[in-house]
């Protein structure tokens, strides 16, 4: 059923050749067989017209198993920088069309999302196959542990780390409830009690007095807090390990001919032989390197604010 | 014959940076004995093939970029270059962001190296983690995560916005750092070119066949570098050494360098498929690819690594001898660096030249202890 999904007609663009120069070309190190593109996209254009634009799409991506070189020129001027001179593109097209073509290249990528899920599947039963017994340990995903220090964590290490929280708690309650009063445990340095404490440093008396209670809540509160802290800080850190630092996660620095406002502001001198005072006119107008947006391209991550620009999608990986 | 076409080649240059020079520059033929031999030049003698003063292709063309970016420095009593004079009075605010970013991402990404610009006078600092950015952000269309999308048109584009850049019309945050910078100091742009450049080079190209194309991809790479920061960092105005030959010793210091990673990373290349040693030299030591591939370390692979090593510590040599004539603020980090680079080569050493499995790596109070010895060092050169 789920092949039946079919790509919206897509209109017949008015420049065909940009529509598919869109489609980036596939790295020339993925390789691996013949590809059976063609046959699967036969199946998905069903009944749908199919546009020149479309055809020639099919064409390219049949071809997908053979290595070439990335760039290739023939097929597609498409470039994935981005350049002062990026706005022109898809600039002839009318709105209509500029919906059209959006909705069918989401389809597009639904489906090639789809596909990709399936020969992961494949893929993934190959390498298990080939590697037999090591299956096991694959299939238990490795979560970063939140506590500091503490390498990884998974569901088989939750009980340890149940039991050893439980005992450690009731330990702490036991000893600070009923051994270290019934020892009269003194803990402070060179075996004072906190009486001693305050009487040495010649504080006053009072604040010996304190109430237990109190003590206990403070204590805890205290620990508490650092704990969340910590693991504050250390998630933080693993966020921003996966942030592109160029740009801070946003995908975009700042359009420099603008200084980010968006704005330009144009001022243009002229003389009118009546007027000798006022002679210059200034107008704003929308900036040309970044179309008003104020933001361009972080031509490191490619827009994407990671890192590593692949797909964040739990198609990409079904096993995990 | 050689010699001869050398000398024609020179332009006499006994102005020194930052002295006001005469406007016209005067051309004096300089006798052959006198002309400061290129580095390569006293580097191929050791090469079984070559004649001492015979310079092969690849040096030919580094050396006219040599020598057209110590002519720009000449002429650059002031900046004739346009400064981004655009917005001047809202860009401040965005330029000071600017480069404090710049600063953040050369933390990031190269803690040694960051530690080392606080080494440097504040406006040299910023001027450097500019060019930092601007050459990471360009090695890593082809080394980082994206590298599959990028394609020899989106380094063309890459090279429209840098010449963009140059003439005051940044693209973005980073260029307009860059942009400043070179716009307060006189750097050309051909080494920036030339960067661009290496990286087309290495989207194709996995093997060398001799050191003369090992030497042009480490210019490209690493040689432009030096020759970027060389006008940051300054000449010592009482210098009596040429500009050129400041300029080789940067260019020197670039190559010393990325021999270096090289000679660490052989393991690591050759599981990306990539071989940066010279097969000729490789077939004369009796190894083969495979034998890299394979990754165990022979009698045969000590000796080759032993030879290689040498040859790189002698640029390290060469670059050595010039950061004397250095702005004396300057000597300190460069000299900081050059040596703990240096001591990276010791390491492989230290591991049995085994770069197949081992990271040759300098650990942290080795590379403390570099640094006072370097200042003494920086500070007794005069």
């Amino acid at each position: 059923m789920s092949l039946c999904l079919v790509a919206s007609p897509a209109t017949r663009a008015a420049s065909p050749s940009r529509l598919v120069a869109a489609v980036p070309p596939p790295p020339p190190w993925r390789s691996r067989g013949e590809l059976h593109f063609s046959v699967v996209w036969g199946k998905m254009r069903g009944g749908a017209s199919v546009s020149a634009g479309q055809r020639q799409v099919v064409r390219r991506c049949s071809s997908a198993g053979e290595p070439r070189p990335a760039g290739d020129g023939g097929l597609s001027s498409f470039c994935i920088i981005e350049g002062p001179e990026t706005i022109q593109d898809f600039v002839q097209m009318q709105s209509q069309e500029i919906q059209d073509n959006i909705k069918s290249r989401r389809n597009k990528i639904f489906l090639l999302m789809e596909e990709v899920r399936r020969l992961r599947v494949q893929q993934r039963i190959r390498t298990s196959e080939s590697r037999g017994a090591s299956i096991e340990e694959s299939e238990m995903p490795e979560i970063p542990s939140s506590i500091p220090f503490l390498p990884n964590t998974s569901p088989k290490t939750m009980k340890q780390l149940y039991l050893t929280s439980f005992s450690f708690i009731t330990g702490i309650i036991f000893f600070g409830g009923l051994i270290a009063p019934v020892l009269e445990l003194k803990l402070g340095l060179g075996g004072t009690s906190y009486e001693d404490f305050i009487r040495t440093m010649h504080m006053p008396f009072q604040l010996s007095q304190v109430d237990p209670i109190v003590a206990s809540f403070s204590g805890g509160a205290v620990g508490v807090i650092s704990a969340l802290m910590l693991v504050e800080i250390r998630n933080v850190r693993q966020q921003e390990k996966k942030r592109c630092t160029y740009c801070h996660g946003t995908g975009y620095l700042p359009c420099a001919r603008c200084s980010a406002s968006g704005m330009l502001l144009n001022t243009k001198s002229f003389s009118l032989s009546c007027d000798k005072g006022h002679n210059m006119w200034s107008t704003t107008e929308r900036c040309t390197n970044c179309s008003g947006a104020g933001k361009v391209m972080c031509p490191t991550c490619l827009c994407t604010g990671v890192a590593m620009a692949s797909e964040h999608d739990p198609r990409i990986d079904p096993f995990d | 014959m050689a010699a001869s076409s050398s000398s024609a080649l020179w332009t006499a240059h006994h102005h020194l940076f930052l002295r006001p020079s005469n406007t016209t520059h005067r051309r004096r033929p300089v006798p052959p004995s006198a002309a400061v031999r290129p580095l390569a030049a006293s580097l191929v003698a050791t090469a079984p093939v070559a004649a001492a003063t015979r310079r092969t292709a690849a040096e030919e063309a580094v050396y006219e970029v040599v020598m057209r970016q110590a002519a720009l420095v000449e002429e650059a009593a002031a900046p004739t270059r346009r400064r981004w004079a655009e917005d001047a009075v809202a860009g401040w605010g965005l330029l000071a962001d600017a480069y404090d970013r710049c600063g953040e991402v050369c933390a990031e990404y190269a803690k040694t190296f960051y530690l080392g610009t606080q080494l440097m006078t504040a406006e040299r600092r910023k001027a450097v983690w500019a060019i930092y950015v601007w050459c990471r952000r360009t090695d890593e269309l082809v080394d980082g995560p994206n590298s599959s999308y990028i394609t020899p048109k989106a380094l063309d584009r890459w090279e429209k916005r840098l010449e963009d850049l140059f003439e005051g019309r940044p693209y973005d945050m980073y260029d307009a750092a860059l942009s400043d910078t070179v716009s307060k100091f006189p750097v050309d742009i051909q080494p920036f070119k030339d960067m661009i450049e290496g990286m087309r080079l290495d989207l194709w190209k996995s093997r060398y066949r001799s050191f003369d194309e090992l030497y042009l991809y480490c210019y490209y790479v690493a040689g432009t570098v030096g020759l970027m920061t060389v006008p940051v960092m300054g000449i010592a105005p009482d210098s009596k050494a040429s500009t050129e030959s400041v300029y080789n010793a940067a260019l020197a210091l670039g190559i010393a360098n990325q021999l270096t990673n090289i000679l660490r990373d052989v393991g690591e290349d050759s599981r990306r498929g990539r071989i940066y040693l010279p097969l000729d030299e490789l077939a004369e030591a009796g190894l083969t690819e495979d034998d890299i591939f394979r990754g165990k370390v022979t009698d045969k692979w000590r000796k080759f690594m032993k030879g290689q090593i040498h040859r790189a510590r002698l640029f390290f040599d060469e670059a050595e001898k010039g950061v004397v004539h250095l702005d004396s603020a300057s000597r300190w980090p460069v000299l900081a660096s050059l040596w703990l680079y240096r001591q990276i080569l010791d390491a492989i050493e230290a591991n049995d030249y085994d770069n197949f499995t081992k990271r040759a790596y300098v650990n942290k109070a080795k590379k403390l202890l570099s640094l006072p010895v370097a200042y003494a060092r920086a500070a007794v050169a005069s």
